[in-house]
């Protein structure tokens, strides 16, 4: 009888990844010993003052680069007051009033329709402490109060909860490949909150918020549960209240924390300790001209280097890898990305290292692609030898020498080598000649024989039949 | 019994040089004229510490550069001093200890200053007689029975009271200046963020400045040299390098000074007045001209304090909920801890001022007061600073009365706020006042107000310094 349409809104909280704080200059650093990482400015101890890092300004304005938000030149920050105790000075430094964007978007592609959700506004605050629920008390963790956030706030367009997947994906790839934050759903440092409502009628239904979704999957699903939820509720009758739920994921549910009150009041006023703030057009394109190149281009780049669409995603699956292949000049992509996909990234999971952290510099990896190319090593020298390509200073060639692999690369000395094959079986040959074809697979094996292994199989293969066309 | 605190600094710093005396004979000398009085001025006296220090700067030569070398100093207790108490004067604080210095007591130290002691004040520095210290009031030395003035009564009545020559206090509206009023000492307000503010336990932040408390004018200035500056940890400071005595003894003639006839009306006591023109008639004599002058939203001044210092200090004072620091009372919820710790903790000025101060901040009533509050006071700025575009200076008296009674205030919570009438006007505006001596009515002292434009702290100083000398104060 009724078809409900959803609406959904979706409020990202995006840890920026800056050396230090936001108002302090302690460490920014994820995984350290709890309350490690916190001074006497993110304890909020009596009279102490904030300070601003000009980092966390500089990746917000990437930030709505990426996302087309319009930026605005002359800000400043408001107190958010409200009591709890991960708040340590019971307000939060946000911005209310001068976001430090506004009115962007995220192109989505849905199966090749193209839609832009459009971004509300994007603001810059300080992160809170982490409260640890333990029995009967909760511990706090002030490493993470005051770390800088930016809220990415979308306006009511979203329509299913696939889109909305694919927002967060579109959104997080744009982050992460701008170099604004690590993007990590299980370390918080990327926190996703959705707003659904659904409605048969013109009129919007009551809005339900579902808070700290813990992976964009989930997103997907906590949508689809909640909308059956309230389906259910409302064609029973029932009048729905402005909830605040949480998604479990092994339940496949959404659960009630509580029903909004009347209006927040949170008693908003501009923070009297930091000073209002301009930038003006060339320090914001001094920003943005430092900003990497996106996930879009290059892909584009790796496409037309050859790279099949597979080995394409895998790289851009895996921003280490792809910011590798960014440091390679005038090397063949395809080659490369055919190594770093395979055994080198086997060798990188197995050590749980980045591939910056290893000894394969740039022009080694130059230097192993063109040997592999020009078939002066095999793959299966490359097997042989990856792990010390990874952890030894030597180049290529002394690693060569020193794992004993000394492949015969000279023309005539290969040609030689084969014609002495070529006269002791005569008779394999002349099979070949009168069109059995299996007779080259023992030919091939003699060759490799005579040669010890140290002739390239597929540089040996080619004279081979070059030499046998020969004597037709 | 020695005297030498009595002598001025000039000459302190004399014998320090040729080694006549040492520290320890200032700071032994302070800890007897404070047993031997009941002022009340100290919350927390570190007698051990200030003797330690003495002996520490023996080991040292004496900075022949350095006026303050060795000098004892209080500092009011809103003000982070590491390893010594901060109360603010609250029972929320009452066991607090400070786990880092202010940059001021930083730059304190530096001089080789010797730190004796906290000093009473208002409770949050909320109040102007002193008496809603947790720890009862600081004593007028003037009349045992009379207010000291306040906030920073304490720090007033040390300097009065001859127990230290220096102190800090903090000036929101009116708390160093009126106090200063009241003892017969000089106070400064600097300019908005010439001192830094990073350490100081924050009332209303956009008009919070500490400042120097002194004996007379010159002596500020040396102080105000010592403790001004940028500091990276407070992003209002700023910096620029200047010596604050450069201008004393300069002529005064043809200095412009306007007097507010606000300032001379029916608000201030007939007496007060009358005082306040002699003075100005001298200045007249002297070559000044002066000007009786309107200032646009001159009165609003009260009530602009009051939306904004409540709201602001609403915020805030948030941040003592017992989770971390402070008193903590238990309780079975959260909001049950909170609400526990805070109605033990806080005295009822303090309450009041929360209470009114979150009301004005919540929902619509932001608008209504605050935002309104916020542009009603940059256009007083904007009269004042229409008036220093035709005059250097603008004078007044400091407060509208002398001194009175102790209790006298308890049941009208505004009166207190009417004792700050004449001088809020320089933290609205973020303009540097002081206040001076400049007679007596019954024995008991009245200050003298001097506001110039941002950064003319100078300026203020060489008339001040002009007046102490006609009207016999001391000035070295």
């Amino acid at each position: 009888m009724t078809d409900y349409k959803k609406t959904i809104g979706i409020e990202v909280h995006v840890e920026l990844k800056t050396k230090e704080k936001l108002f302090s200059p302690m460490i920014n650093n994820y995984g350290s010993l709890a309350n490690s990482n916190a001074n006497i400015i993110d304890l909020g101890l009596p009279g102490v003052l904030p300070t601003l890092n000009r980092e966390a300004i500089d990746l917000a304005i990437r930030a709505c680069h990426v996302l087309h938000c319009k930026i605005n030149h002359h800000m400043h920050f408001d107190r958010k007051n409200y009591f709890y105790p991960d708040n340590p000075k019971n307000f939060q430094i946000t911005q209310e009033r001068t976001p430090i964007g506004r009115d962007g978007y995220v192109e989505i592609n849905d199966n090749g329709i193209k839609k832009k959700i459009e971004i509300l506004e994007m603001h810059i605050e300080e992160d809170t402490a982490k409260s640890i629920h333990a029995k009967n008390n909760t511990l706090l963790d002030f490493n993470r109060a005051g770390v800088p956030l930016i809220e990415i706030v979308t306006k009511p367009c979203i329509k299913s909860s696939r889109e909305a997947v694919l927002y967060l994906e579109a959104l997080r790839e744009l982050l992460l490949y701008a170099k604004v934050s690590d993007c990590k759903i299980e370390e918080g440092s990327m926190r996703c909150d959705a707003n659904i409502s659904i409605s048969n009628s013109d009129k919007l239904g009551t809005k339900i918020e579902i808070k700290n979704i813990g992976s964009i999957t989930n997103v997907g699903l906590a949508i689809e549960y909640d909308a059956r939820r309230q389906e259910e509720l409302l064609s029973k009758g029932e009048i729905l209240k402005e909830e605040t739920r949480r998604y479990d994921a092994k339940l496949d549910k959404t659960i009630l924390m509580r029903v909004k009150e009347t209006g927040n009041d949170y008693r908003y006023f501009p923070e009297p300790d930091i000073p209002f703030f301009t930038i003006d057009d060339e320090y914001i394109n001094n920003i943005i001209s430092e900003i990497p190149l996106n996930a879009y281009k290059r892909r584009e780049k790796y496409l037309n280097a050859g790279i099949n669409t597979i080995n394409v995603d895998k790289i851009i699956a895996n921003i280490d890898i792809c910011d590798y292949m960014e440091t390679l000049n005038d090397v063949n992509l395809k080659t490369a990305s055919n190594l770093l996909l395979g055994d080198i990234s086997a060798y990188l999971n197995k050590k749980n290292i980045s591939i910056f952290e290893t000894k394969l510099t740039p022009s080694k990896m130059k230097d192993l692609v063109e040997k592999l190319d020009g078939n002066i090593i095999s793959n299966k020298n490359f097997k042989e030898i990856v792990v010390d390509i990874m952890e030894s200073d030597l180049n290529i060639d002394e690693i060569l020498e020193k794992n004993n692999i000394k492949n015969v690369v000279d023309n005539k000395e290969i040609e030689s080598l084969i014609n002495k094959v070529l006269e002791n079986n005569l008779n394999v040959v002349s099979d070949y000649l009168n069109g059995n074809e299996r007779s080259l697979k023992y030919l091939m094996g003699q060759v490799m024989k005579e040669s010890h292994g140290s002739i390239n199989p597929a540089k040996a293969n080619e004279m081979l039949v070059k030499l046998l066309e020969v004597k037709r | 019994m020695s005297k030498y605190l009595d002598l001025s600094i000039k000459e302190i710093h004399e014998l320090l040089v040729k080694h006549q005396i040492k520290p320890i004979d200032l700071v032994e000398e302070v800890i007897d004229r404070y047993n031997n009085n009941e002022l009340n001025a100290f919350i927390t006296m570190d007698i051990d510490g200030a003797r330690s220090r003495a002996k520490e700067l023996e080991e040292i030569e004496v900075e022949e550069d350095n006026l303050l070398f060795g000098i004892p100093i209080a500092i009011k207790d809103n003000i982070n001093v590491n390893g010594l108490k901060c109360t603010c004067a609250s029972h929320i604080l009452e066991n607090y200890e400070s786990v880092y210095d202010a940059s001021v007591v930083s730059l304190i130290k530096e001089k080789n200053m010797i730190i004796v002691g906290k000093t009473n004040m208002d409770e949050f520095a909320m109040g102007s007689t002193s008496e809603t210290s947790y720890f009862g009031p600081p004593i007028n030395p003037y009349n045992k029975n009379k207010v000291p003035g306040g906030s920073s009564g304490g720090s007033a009545v040390c300097i009065a009271g001859g127990i230290v020559p220096f102190s800090l206090g903090s000036d929101t509206g009116g708390s160093i200046r009126q106090p200063a009023s009241f003892t017969g000492i000089v106070g400064m307000k600097p300019t908005y963020g010439r001192v830094s503010r990073f350490g100081l336990i924050a009332f209303a932040s956009s008009l919070d400045q500490i400042g120097p408390m002194s004996r007379n004018v010159y002596e500020n200035a040396i102080l105000l040299n010592a403790i001004s500056g940028k500091d990276e940890k407070d992003l209002t400071s700023f910096k620029t390098n200047e010596d604050f005595t450069r201008m004393i003894g300069e002529d005064i003639r043809g200095m412009r000074i306007a007097v507010p006839k606000y300032f001379v009306s029916d608000i201030v006591s007939p007496e007060v007045v009358e005082i306040f023109n002699k003075n100005i008639e001298l200045l007249k004599q002297s070559g000044c001209i002066v000007d009786y002058v309107d200032i646009k939203f001159i009165e609003k001044a009260v009530v602009l304090y009051q939306i904004i210092a409540m709201g602001e200090a609403s915020s805030n004072l948030a941040r003592f909920d017992g989770v971390r620091y402070g008193l903590s009372e238990s309780g079975k919820t959260i909001d049950e801890m909170y609400k526990k710790t805070r109605t033990e903790g806080f005295g009822r000025e303090v309450k009041r001022r929360i209470m009114v101060g979150s009301l004005l901040l919540s929902g619509e009533n932001a608008k209504t007061y605050y935002n309104k509050a916020m542009a009603i006071r940059d256009d007083l700025k904007k009269s004042f600073e229409e008036i220093f575009k035709s005059y250097d200076l603008v004078l007044g008296p400091t407060s509208s009365r002398v001194a009175y009674d102790l209790n006298s205030n308890n049941d009208n919570p505004l009166s207190g706020f009417m004792d700050d009438i004449l001088v809020m006007h320089a933290n609205m505006g973020g303009f540097p006042a002081m206040s001076l001596p400049m007679g007596k009515i019954n024995e008991l002292p009245i200050g003298l107000q001097i506001m110039g434009p941002m950064y003319s702290e100078a300026t203020i100083y060489k008339l001040g310094s002009y007046l102490e000398s006609i009207l016999g104060g001391s000035n070295d």
